[in-house]
């Protein structure tokens, strides 16, 4: 096949390239991993639980205030990963969809309809040329009434999909290797195995020994379904477990 | 917000070529297997789905109804195949609301395909990455029809074809076995087979979709049934 010519427009907006690729998306995959944070999320029987790095640079900055974890309605909780500005807007949207939806028909957006919704921004940014796709990518994580504890992912391409255990960022590849050896088929992790296992994949892909300043966890049960996130004491007896273990 | 380019980023090279458009085929050929039989009494789909095993598997599918009597699956992106299943979906039912009838399958995809066509002209907008293979049954005529959509617009009617990744092979492998007599328990055996031509690894319920369309309408296999078919190849 002849190497057709492309204007060059193909790397500058999302036209497809000789090879049927995508190069602002692929770019946009490439973006999420500039901030060097990694995410990692696990379903377990009855929980889901998503941890992510805290970093805060500055002391000036007030710590409260740097979060990536965000509620997206009572019930439905997520982790950013990449692009801070295009995170914020994109939950901003999630919020703005859930909030339309409980409008328009009376009912609590179940959540994988939300995830569909906000992937089908996402493709509608990879083929239009008019806006760029984002360099973020939503992991959310809530208790469907039908379904049971949910994890699922969104990316720039506008793919989602449900999953046991997924990570995001610049650790990605290592972390999900890590995760594939621990899920089975059918896994049945406990609250405090699937919290447990979030951080120790955290920890061991970023060689890292964590304090409870340093990562932030958010969780839903079946006991309770409202996204939370664990103060730090909590995050303490989870490292404290961890490290005994080892 | 809707800022939109009014212009047409499809144009024609100095040769005559719409090389957005082919550059999307390409695309396609990237993309995961597909393969589509007609039997007789019906029609099967077949597609490679491979995860990893983090994957929850019932969360996503490829293999996707699109009224009780079509349904269709996809080689080439995920997310561009979501948009056309909505649209699809809208226009069977357009259809039904204003003549009271399912769709036939060439009205939904004569529909799809101008969908498609338009975004090869309109502003500001890429063409699709996707071939679809759309399977129905007429239940006026009381036949099986199986027609592909191109990223082009253009459409076609098949007695049996493969898109995606060595389609030409799935294709040249399908033209030996195909028969005008094929019965659809036959047709799904023979789906498989071509599908296993081009697989890398061990074939299982979990990385293959099967669906079929036949006179009580569509529906996409479950795990266990695809199972069973499985286990009659080897």
């Amino acid at each position: 096949m002849s190497r057709g010519s492309s204007a060059g427009f193909d790397r500058l907006i999302t036209i497809f390239s000789p090879e049927g690729r995508l190069y602002q998306v692929e770019y946009a995959f490439k973006a999420i991993n500039q901030g060097g944070f990694t995410s990692v999320g696990v379903r377990g029987k009855d929980s889901v639980v998503v941890v992510t790095q805290r970093k805060v640079p500055d002391k000036l900055l007030d710590p409260a205030t740097m979060t990536h974890l965000f509620k997206i309605t009572s019930n439905i909780g997520c982790v950013m990963t990449g692009m801070s500005p295009d995170s914020k807007s994109q939950v901003q949207r999630a919020r703005y969809e859930a909030s339309n939806w409980k409008y328009k028909y009376g009912y609590e957006i179940p959540i994988d309809v939300l995830c569909r919704r906000i992937a089908d921004i996402n493709q509608i940014y990879t083929q239009n040329a008019e806006m760029r796709p984002l360099g973020c990518s939503m992991m959310l994580i809530g208790i469907d009434h039908e379904n049971g504890p949910q994890l699922l992912k969104t990316d720039p391409a506008g793919y989602y999909s449900g999953y046991k255990a997924i990570s995001a960022g610049a650790k990605q590849l290592e972390a999900n290797n890590f995760l594939e050896k621990k899920v089975k088929k059918d896994c049945n992790l406990t609250f405090v195995e699937t919290v447990d296992l979030a951080i120790s994949c955290l920890s061991t892909v970023m060689s890292a020994d964590f304090k409870s300043t340093e990562i932030e966890v958010g969780v839903v049960t079946v006991d309770n379904p409202e996204f939370r996130v664990l103060a730090e004491s909590d995050i303490d007896v989870h490292l404290t477990r961890i490290a005994e273990k080892d | 917000m809707s800022e939109r380019y009014s212009f047409s980023l499809t144009t024609f090279s100095p040769s005559g070529k719409l090389v957005q458009i082919e550059y999307a085929i390409n695309a396609v050929a990237a993309g995961a297997p597909s393969v589509a039989i007609k039997a007789t009494n019906g029609i099967v789909l077949a597609t490679e789905k491979k995860q990893s095993a983090l994957h929850d598997e019932t969360s996503l599918h490829k293999i996707e109804p699109i009224a009780k009597n079509v349904g269709m699956v996809y080689s080439g992106m995920g997310p561009d195949y979501r948009v056309l299943i909505r649209k699809a979906r809208k226009l069977a039912q357009q259809y039904m609301l204003m003549y009271q009838c399912p769709i036939p399958t060439l009205q939904i995809v004569q529909r799809i395909a101008s969908v498609m066509q338009e975004y090869t002209q309109s502003g500001g907008v890429r063409p699709f990455g996707v071939s679809l293979l759309m399977a129905g049954w007429d239940h006026d005529e009381n036949r099986p029809y199986l027609y592909q959509c191109d990223p082009s617009g253009a459409y076609f009617a098949w007695k049996a074809t493969a898109i995606g990744k060595n389609f030409v092979n799935g294709k040249t492998f399908l033209e030996k076995r195909y028969s005008e007599t094929l019965e659809l328990e036959d047709a799904v055996h023979t789906a498989i087979l071509t599908l296993k031509e081009s697989f890398e690894g061990q074939m299982t319920e979990d990385n293959i979709e099967l669906g079929i369309c036949d006179q009580n309408g569509f529906r996409r296999l479950s795990p266990s049934e695809v199972k069973d078919y499985l286990a009659a190849i080897v």
